[in-house]
């Protein structure tokens, strides 16, 4: 059994693999390096790991997320972590052409309507939260194929406000 | 500590950490308590801490928490005797004191003609320089420049010039030397007339660099106030305090009891009742300057009652309902002892410009321990509405001596979780660790001076932190059931479920 993910660091993808060998013993494999590490989940939501060899780092790490960003806090530091992304951003679509909202919060208004041709970069909904203001775009380039996003509506993080139809390169 | 036990009910006009921690003292005196929420804090924690909840209705603060017709109609309908306001909303309105008031029930605050009378900056000024306590010495009405000159002069220097129409240091300046004066006297006339319009100026002290210390102060309704001496609230940004502490590092017995004997001349000028925060600055040659009243509990009270062993909250309800100072105090040694610091956890982004967060709290892990207090208005699972303050929870920690203090709080930030959306906690740790702040060589200007604290050594995760990050997808125990273990799964290539011998044990499952 084998969990896989990959994260950029650096501006590169780096693969991570965990293989349980038995027990509570994982070989862990990050981009070429080999590591095992003794683990054990903890009741309060925490893992508890243990580096095997000579630095033995060792405590408790606590994780949440999902595999396209994923935050982990070990050694007192928290990671916020990606996969890699063909295209787009944070505050813009995953490069699939919808718009999601990237947190709880309200529509400031729809700038576009069903039919409109848009630029990837075009702000195409305002959502405001904790009274900032954030302008999303498509990241691509197409045709506005549906709205669902109204002005003044509450929206929660990662719903679907517009959807693009990416148009063909 | 023996409270006037006359109430019964009391409502809380608050949400989050500060209801949760009004909540707990009204159990401990076995006070029925009445929580109010707006629809978007249906499960807030002060919801779930309350023996009943009234529902406000609304979102915004404006349609929920600081609507006082629906306020007095939840304590109304709950039978409630009293309101405590907590702090922010509407603790420090004079109309809804009086609305209280005039609705039967008692105000957990000062009575409305005290606030009205430290309510402004100019008539609290003035009431100050009444009371004998030492206010920025300075002109306030319009000069020339000659006459500028001479109350610099007759202030001594360094002092600021600074437009009357002032704000966003536009038009300011610090002169340190006789010479200079006229110059910058023309300089800023020229620059408030641009920015404001009005090239009138002000001359006063400079009291720079400055240390945040404020005094807590209780009064009752029987003409008795005390002091619970000072805290320190100098590591501040853009006005917010960051962290907290009592007592303060520079604050020595005398000043301890000028500072406080100021703060009491001035409760017990304006008929002060309940309890009251003196906020002055000092500088560095140990002089203190009267800024503001706070005429609420503060965010930062659990330093006091660390370091002093009062429960203000306590206090607060006997003052209240009546009851004598004398009753609850006596025999106790007011005398700080040890040092305690607070951390303020809050959803924002120290790194990116202290951008605030909203949104789900997937995971919280709050540190325990000897000395370690957490008064928390979150838990896993909780979703944070966009609509109010930032601030999820509050570090507390008490040690022997200041340095045991700052090397607990950092031991208990680390082991501080709250993942899902960005907080403020690294940047906290970064702060507490720094040089500086364990020197206590601190001003209010500290974080604007060291950028460096808020954006954080950008050093990208080791191989550590990576295969931490794949341990805990694989074997991590997910308080907050659901969003994460759903996302990973329909993204299709293994579950996070993957290690099903674990089994699927839970401590407590949130329920929307």
């Amino acid at each position: 059994m084998k969990l896989s993910r990959e994260f950029v660091r650096d501006g590169d993808a780096v693969a991570v693999q965990v293989e349980r060998l038995e027990g509570d013993r994982f070989r862990v494999r990050v981009g070429d390096k080999v590591y095992e590490y003794d683990a054990c989940a903890l009741p309060d939501g925490g893992v508890r790991l243990q580096r095997i060899g000579d630095d033995g780092r060792g405590g408790v790490a606590h994780g949440a997320g999902s595999q396209q960003s994923y935050m982990v806090r070990v050694d007192g530091r928290t990671h916020a972590l990606e996969a890699p992304q063909r295209r787009g951003g944070a505050g813009s679509a995953g490069g699939d052409g919808t718009v999601r909202a990237p947190m709880t919060g309200t529509v400031l208004e729809v700038a576009c309507k069903p039919g409109d041709e848009v630029d990837a970069e075009q702000t195409l909904v305002v959502v405001s939260a904790m009274k900032m203001e954030h302008k999303l775009s498509a990241g691509v380039a197409g045709v506005v194929q549906s709205v669902s996003a109204e002005a003044g509506a509450t929206v929660d993080q990662g719903d679907a406000l517009i959807v693009v139809e990416v148009a063909a390169d | 500590m023996a409270v006037q036990p006359l109430l019964r009910r009391v409502l809380v006009a608050n949400r989050g950490e500060i209801a949760v921690r009004v909540i707990r003292g009204l159990r401990e005196l076995g006070i029925e308590s009445i929580a109010v929420h707006s629809d978007a804090d249906a499960r807030c924690a002060h919801v779930l801490a309350a023996d009943r909840a009234v529902s406000l209705g609304g979102n915004t603060a404006a349609e929920s928490y600081l609507d006082i017709g629906k306020v007095l109609a939840a304590a109304k309908e709950s039978g409630a005797e009293a309101i405590h306001p907590g702090y922010g909303f509407l603790s420090e309105n004079s109309a809804f004191a009086r609305a209280v008031k005039a609705a039967g029930l008692v105000f957990v605050g000062p009575n409305a003609a005290a606030m009205d009378r430290l309510g402004g900056k100019k008539a609290a000024r003035e009431e100050a320089i009444a009371a004998g306590v030492p206010v920025i010495p300075g002109t306030e009405q319009d000069l020339g420049d000659d006459e500028l000159i001479k109350v610099a002069k007759e202030i001594g220097l360094p002092v600021m010039v600074k437009a009357s129409a002032g704000g966003g240091g536009r038009g300011m300046r610090r002169v340190e030397r006789e010479q200079d004066l006229a110059d910058a006297i023309a300089a800023g006339r020229r620059e408030a007339k641009e920015s404001f319009g009005d090239d009138r100026m002000i001359v006063e002290r400079a009291v720079f660099p400055a240390r945040h210390i404020e005094i807590q102060f209780v009064a009752d309704q029987h003409g008795h106030a005390v002091s619970l001496h000072e805290r320190e609230c100098s590591v501040q940004r853009r006005h917010q305090k960051v962290l907290e502490e009592a007592p303060s590092a520079v604050v020595g017995e005398d000043l301890r009891k000028a500072m406080g004997e100021a703060a009491i001349a001035l409760a017990k000028r304006v008929g002060y009742d309940n309890a009251g925060t003196c906020e002055f600055l000092v500088d560095d040659a140990g002089d203190f300057y009267f800024l503001e009243v706070n005429t609420r509990l503060q965010v930062e009270h659990p330093v006091t009652e660390f370091v002093t062993g009062v429960d203000l909250v306590h206090l607060q309800l006997h003052v209240a309902a009546g009851g004598k100072l004398e009753d609850a105090l006596a025999g106790k040694d007011l005398t700080p002892r040890g040092h305690s610091i607070e951390a303020r956890i809050c959803a924002e982004s120290p790194e990116q410009g202290y951008i605030p967060a909203a949104g789900l709290l997937e995971l919280v892990h709050e540190p325990t321990g000897p000395g370690i207090r957490v008064d928390s208005g979150v838990y896993s699972g909780w979703e944070v509405p966009p609509f109010y303050d930032s601030m999820l929870a509050k570090l507390v920690v008490w040690g022997p001596d200041r340095a045991t203090a700052c090397d607990r709080l950092s031991e208990a930030l680390k082991n501080t979780a709250y993942l899902g959306i960005p907080t403020n906690v690294d940047f906290l740790r970064r702060v507490v660790d720094d040089e500086a702040f364990r020197t206590a060589a601190i001003h209010t200007d500290m974080l604007s001076r060291r950028p460096e604290l808020a954006e954080g050594p950008q050093e990208s995760p080791d191989d550590h932190a990576l295969a931490a990050a794949v341990l805990c997808q694989a074997l991590q125990r997910s308080p907050a059931a659901g969003s994460s273990s759903s996302s990973a799964s329909a993204a299709g290539v293994e579950s996070t479920q993957v290690w099903s011998d674990l089994g699927g044990f839970r401590l407590f499952e949130v329920t929307p």
